[in-house]
């Protein structure tokens, strides 16, 4: 599991931006979606446009910052607009290549639950809900989830559908009118995961190096689908300079 | 075309919100909070009212752990890295108030609609999830599913949504209520939809700067009713080119609002034992912690 030149949020990092095309727009959150988007910014995709859901294109943040509602994160933009100017204008329009979002959990067909957690006892807990989490997966062309690998998160049905997925799977979800192409990507820190083109249901496509299926099978609270499981590719070492040495040079995202 | 001044002092402008109003603030998340017309809301005891907002933020948290919300629509939020809403989550999980869960867009379309003048506008979004199922189910007179009349797509029919009154911090205004933002404004649409417009502002202009800096103004005279000047109004939340976020704050307000008796004390020492926001200022440290917040020219945080 261990290595001795990069850490795993590092590889997940490098294994998002390896996903990004050039000349994509790519609306993200904080952490690290944007630092996987600066890393294709500054080696196969200098076209990529970063957009932020507050209101803003292109930044270029030199600073570290707590949120989208940082300032920091708005540093030398080259726009600012509204809300509809860009979840309308951008998104809702069909302009958003990638969009990256997270949650508390996910299920086999990739629905997201980001607003509330049954307990056992009885009752729930309640977290942040949508935000743009449900415009960004229900109307960009590709969405890439990160998440952590837990078994609890890792569930066969959401209780709650927060970000729609592909829903109940096969045709569900363009039957329904969602004109976003659903999520393409899981990234974790054990696999990059994808979906059965037919079925929709969720498929283990590689292995992060030091990391068994079983590992990953294990911390999956339903059954994957698999045929050919690589093993992720790592990060080179220019890639890892870059992180460490331009990009987050605090280690804030990729400790 | 000398214009009229609209300027009430805070006490004027907060004692014109009857109980029961439907309020809309500016804030998103941790930037540009009417944390000062919050604070004078609190102090006067406001009761009932309904908040509408996108991205819910500092001041939302606070009113409700003050107990004067009844109803919340909102689109989810939090305080970014430095926590949760934990008053907002409280009072969801104990059910102590009616909470209406939209996305980020559904609500901006339906402030968007408000804004034009429209009764409803049709949308993509929000279809096939939970957030749809449940709206359906407790607010069918405010959102219907339908087929484009024209391609018999699906489409979510959201209804106009009007608040009586929004509720604005802004770095600049004239004393007409011309105000300008800078940065984002992620607030502009439910401003717009909203029948009365209150702008809180850092800094009154002279009126005749106004038509050199028109390419500023977000919104203009005709639309606000009072404006009110509270220098540093929105701390401890950010005003992008006048103050950063007070960091150390906030996140000593999120641990305070851990419990509902930290929020009590949090409001005692912070809320009710000052009689103005500019009082409050001296106590969360004054010119000296003020400074260390003011924003630099360049980086405008």
């Amino acid at each position: 599991m261990k290595n001795d030149y990069y850490t795993m949020r590092e590889l997940m990092a490098v294994a998002g931006a390896r996903e990004l095309k050039d000349n994509q727009n790519v609306l993200v959150g904080l952490g690290l979606p944007q630092i996987a988007s600066i890393l294709a910014q500054m080696t196969h995709a200098p076209g990529l446009t970063m957009i932020l859901e507050i209101g803003v294109i292109d930044p270029q943040p030199k600073e570290p910052s707590v949120g989208i509602a940082d300032p920091r994160i708005w540093f030398k933009s080259n726009y600012f607009t509204n809300t509809t100017g860009i979840m309308g204008s951008f998104l809702h329009r069909g302009l958003v290549d990638v969009g990256f979002i997270g949650g508390l959990e996910i299920d086999m067909y990739g629905n997201l639950n980001s607003t509330m957690v049954n307990q056992p006892g009885g009752g729930f807990r309640h977290f942040t809900g949508s935000g743009g989490a449900n415009d960004i997966a229900s109307l960009a062309k590709n969405i890439f989830v990160i998440m952590s690998h837990e078994r609890r998160k890792f569930k066969e049905k959401v209780s709650y559908n927060t970000s729609s997925g592909f829903l109940e799977g096969y045709d569900s979800r363009t039957d329904i009118g969602l004109k976003g192409g659903g999520p393409s990507r899981i990234i974790t820190d054990k696999a990059i995961l994808g979906f059965d083109e037919e079925s929709k249901r969720m498929k283990l496509l590689s292995v992060h190096p030091g990391v068994r299926i079983e590992d990953v099978v294990e911390n999956t609270g339903f059954e994957l689908l698999m045929d050919r499981v690589e093993e992720t590719e790592p990060p080179t070492e220019s890639e890892i300079e870059l992180l460490r040495e331009v990009i987050d040079p605090g280690r804030i995202y990729i400790k | 075309m000398a214009a009229a001044s609209k300027i009430v002092k805070m006490e004027e402008a907060v004692a014109a919100i009857p109980d029961g109003s439907h309020l809309a603030f500016s804030g998103f998340a941790i930037t540009r909070s009417p944390v000062a017309f919050a604070h004078e809301l609190i102090r006067q005891g406001k009761k009932n009212l309904t908040l509408s907002q996108c991205i819910a933020a500092f001041e939302t948290d606070l009113l409700v752990g003050a107990g004067l919300v009844k109803r919340l629509n909102y689109g989810g939020g939090s305080l970014d890295r430095p926590g949760p809403l934990h008053n907002v989550n409280r009072a969801i999980e104990r059910k102590l108030f009616e909470v209406n869960e939209y996305s980020n867009l559904a609500l901006a379309m339906r402030f968007m609609a408000g804004s034009i003048g429209i009764p409803y506008i049709p949308s993509q979004t929000i279809l096939g999830s939970s957030i749809l199922e449940k709206l359906l189910a407790t607010k069918g007179d405010e959102i219907k599913t339908g087929k484009c009349p024209f391609t018999g797509d699906n489409v979510v029919m959201l209804k106009a949504l009007t608040p009586d009154y929004a509720v604005v911090h802004v770095p600049r205004a004239d004393k007409s209520g011309n105000a300008i933002i800078y940065g984002p404004r992620w607030d502009q649409e439910a401003a717009m939809a909203s029948n009365h417009i209150i702008i809180i502002a850092d800094e009154i202009i002279a009126d005749e700067l106004t038509p050199h800096l028109a390419q500023e103004v977000i919104i203009p005279a005709p639309r606000v009713d009072m404006v009110v000047n509270q220098p540093y109004g929105a701390h401890p939340t950010s005003v992008y080119g006048k103050y950063d976020y007070d960091r150390a704050h906030i996140e000593e307000y999120v641990a305070y609002a851990k419990t509902e008796d930290g929020m009590r004390d949090y409001l005692d020492k912070f809320v009710y034992s000052v009689k103005s926001f500019n009082e409050y200022l001296e106590l969360i440290g004054g010119i000296n912690r003020i400074n260390e917040l003011t924003a630099d020219s360049l980086k405008k945080y």
